[in-house]
């Protein structure tokens, strides 16, 4: 009884807690608009007149975008940079030069050109990362490596008829 | 063979490529969702932490692969998709119409089960308080707000379908008795004329006046059978008018064509044959082109017969001066027709009761065309 009490208590505490959720979700703006949202909802034949629970899908759908997008992000910069032989890209901007010089008393030079390398580079969400995130969801993403103009390319060039 | 069906694939891939520039069809709502998931790839953000923890520097993302981006924004689209088939399913069994919070939320379980979320296992788990929700409202604190960047208009924008109009609102009665007055009205009523009519005179303004915004509700309001709101945005109103001009442009609906005799230009035969045979005009059978000697022997015959007909059927316009003009006659026999064909071989009239008017005519012409090929000489 004791048990079952407590549970109802905490029922109710979560129904406030969700409640409050769904008020608050009022002045929070998605990125992903209502009525995008809303008409795919429809699409798929889910009818609710409640502004509220749009939101919430919205917001949930938002969460799940990110989480994505993290992931893919830790994959691109968990892959190892490419050596910089170059001096050229040894020049260093105004902002980072002490951020380098920091670095340089405590790690290997190559490691710092690496890491220095890092910092500066652009990421960019590649079809690699994404699949590799999505992979996790249960999401399986193929993409072809290159496509081909005809069987023969890429073969040597004396095998092919020309 | 192979190049032959290497080089289908590549333009199989281009045209696939071209259509995936399109937006997969040219969805209005894929391209904001497009967008407002570049919007949320842009506010990730990944904290690094220096070696001494006394900077922290967050990396995002700067740009994307276009392939990558759509495949993002497809799973995304299939996710909400998922979320509300899953919810109705929930709300369909629980015997309602209309979707629930509660049901909302276990349709988010169902789909986060797969990665896993935090009581999965708890048998007696209350909804309300399923650490999705908690998740989520954890995720709203802590990740900042973005709001879309574009003001949407509400969509999807239902066009206001043009009722043809009635017997009743015409005022036309139905021809038949077994149709009702209520029914829309046959495109063969004088209603049809008038609208067309009004769709001509509206092809004629809207031609002259394509880029007036403000002057195309009107013209649609005037051929709209009774007064339908028009409220579009600009790029509908456009739409719906281009398509209404081609309903207006089709030859198919046009009205037939009235049975109307047409005037044919003039025929004109070679002008040498009549020059060589100027020197026989006093022949009354020579004088003219050899074509007509060819009927001399059925003349004969006609004259025996009183039926004449040209031999050869053919049909000349009478304002050539050097030419004659050949009627095909049909009727009976007749005496003097036989004495006024003896006159003049070419002389044959259409029909009978004019022919001793139009042989006087045709004797006059006779004597100014005799005048004229002595010019010609």
């Amino acid at each position: 009884m004791n048990h079952g009490q407590q549970s109802g208590e905490a029922k109710h505490e979560d129904d406030a807690a969700l409640t409050e959720f769904l008020a608050s979700l009022m002045d929070y703006t998605p990125t992903i608009p209502d009525d995008l949202v809303e008409h795919y909802l429809a699409k798929s034949g889910f009818q609710c007149p409640d502004v509220r629970l749009i939101r919430l899908v919205a917001v949930a759908t938002q969460k799940f975008v990110a989480d994505v997008a993290s992931d893919a992000l830790q994959h691109c910069r968990a892959r190892p940079a490419p050596v910089v032989k170059d001096k050229k890209q040894q020049k260093v901007t105004s902002c980072s030069f002490s951020f380098l010089l920091f670095r340089l008393s405590t790690f290997d030079h190559v490691m710092n050109i690496n890491l220095f390398f890092k910092q500066d580079k652009r990421l960019v969400l590649t079809m690699e990362d994404l699949s590799k995130a999505l992979r996790e969801y249960g999401v399986n993403v193929k993409h072809p490596e290159y496509f081909a103009d005809s069987p023969s390319t890429g073969m040597d060039p004396a095998t092919r008829d020309e | 063979m192979s190049n032959g069906v290497g080089e289908g694939g590549r333009t199989q891939s281009r045209e696939s490529q071209g259509k995936r520039k399109l937006f997969q069809g040219s969805d209005f709502a894929y391209a904001i969702a497009r967008m407002a998931v570049a919007q949320i790839c842009e506010s990730v953000e990944v904290n690094v932490y220096q070696e001494s923890q006394t900077t922290r520097e967050g990396l995002r993302f700067s740009s994307f692969q276009e392939s990558a981006l759509d495949k993002l924004t497809g799973v995304a689209v299939q996710y909400v998709q998922s979320v509300g088939k899953t919810a109705k399913l929930y709300a369909n069994v629980a015997g309602r119409v209309e979707g629930n919070s509660l049901d909302v939320v276990q349709a988010l379980e169902d789909l986060g089960s797969g990665v896993g979320f935090g009581g999965v296992s708890d048998t007696d788990r209350c909804l309300a308080g399923s650490s999705v929700v908690k998740d989520v409202i954890r995720y709203t604190g802590e990740a900042e707000e973005m709001p879309f960047v574009y003001a949407l208009p509400r969509f999807p924008i239902s066009k206001e379908k043009r009722v043809a109009p009635s017997f009743y609102e015409v005022g036309v009665e139905p021809p038949d008795e077994h149709i009702p007055v209520w029914l829309p009205a046959f495109p063969g009523t004088k209603s049809c004329h008038i609208s067309e009519e009004a769709n001509a005179g509206a092809i004629e303004v809207e031609v002259g006046s394509k880029e007036n915004g403000p002057s195309l509700p009107s013209i649609q309001h005037s051929f709209n059978g009774g007064g339908l709101e028009v409220l579009k945005s600009p790029n509908d109103v456009r739409k719906s008018t281009e398509g209404e001009e081609e309903v207006e442009g089709n030859p198919f609906l046009t009205a037939p064509l009235r049975f109307v005799e047409k005037e044919v230009s003039p025929v004109f035969g070679p002008v040498e044959l009549s020059i060589n045979h100027v020197p026989d005009k006093n022949m009354s059978n020579n004088h003219r082109i050899p074509v007509l000697e060819a009927s001399t022997p059925s003349d004969d015959i006609n004259k025996e017969n009183g039926f004449a007909e040209s031999e050869d059927g053919e049909k000349k316009d009478g304002a050539r001066p050097q030419q004659t003009l050949l009627r095909f006659k049909v009727g009976t026999l007749k005496r003097p027709s036989c004495l006024a064909i003896k006159r003049s071989v070419q002389e044959q009239g259409w029909f009978q009761e004019g022919g001793d008017k139009r042989e006087k005519k045709l004797g006059t012409e006779r004597i100014d065309l005799g005048t004229v090929v002595s010019d010609v000489k």
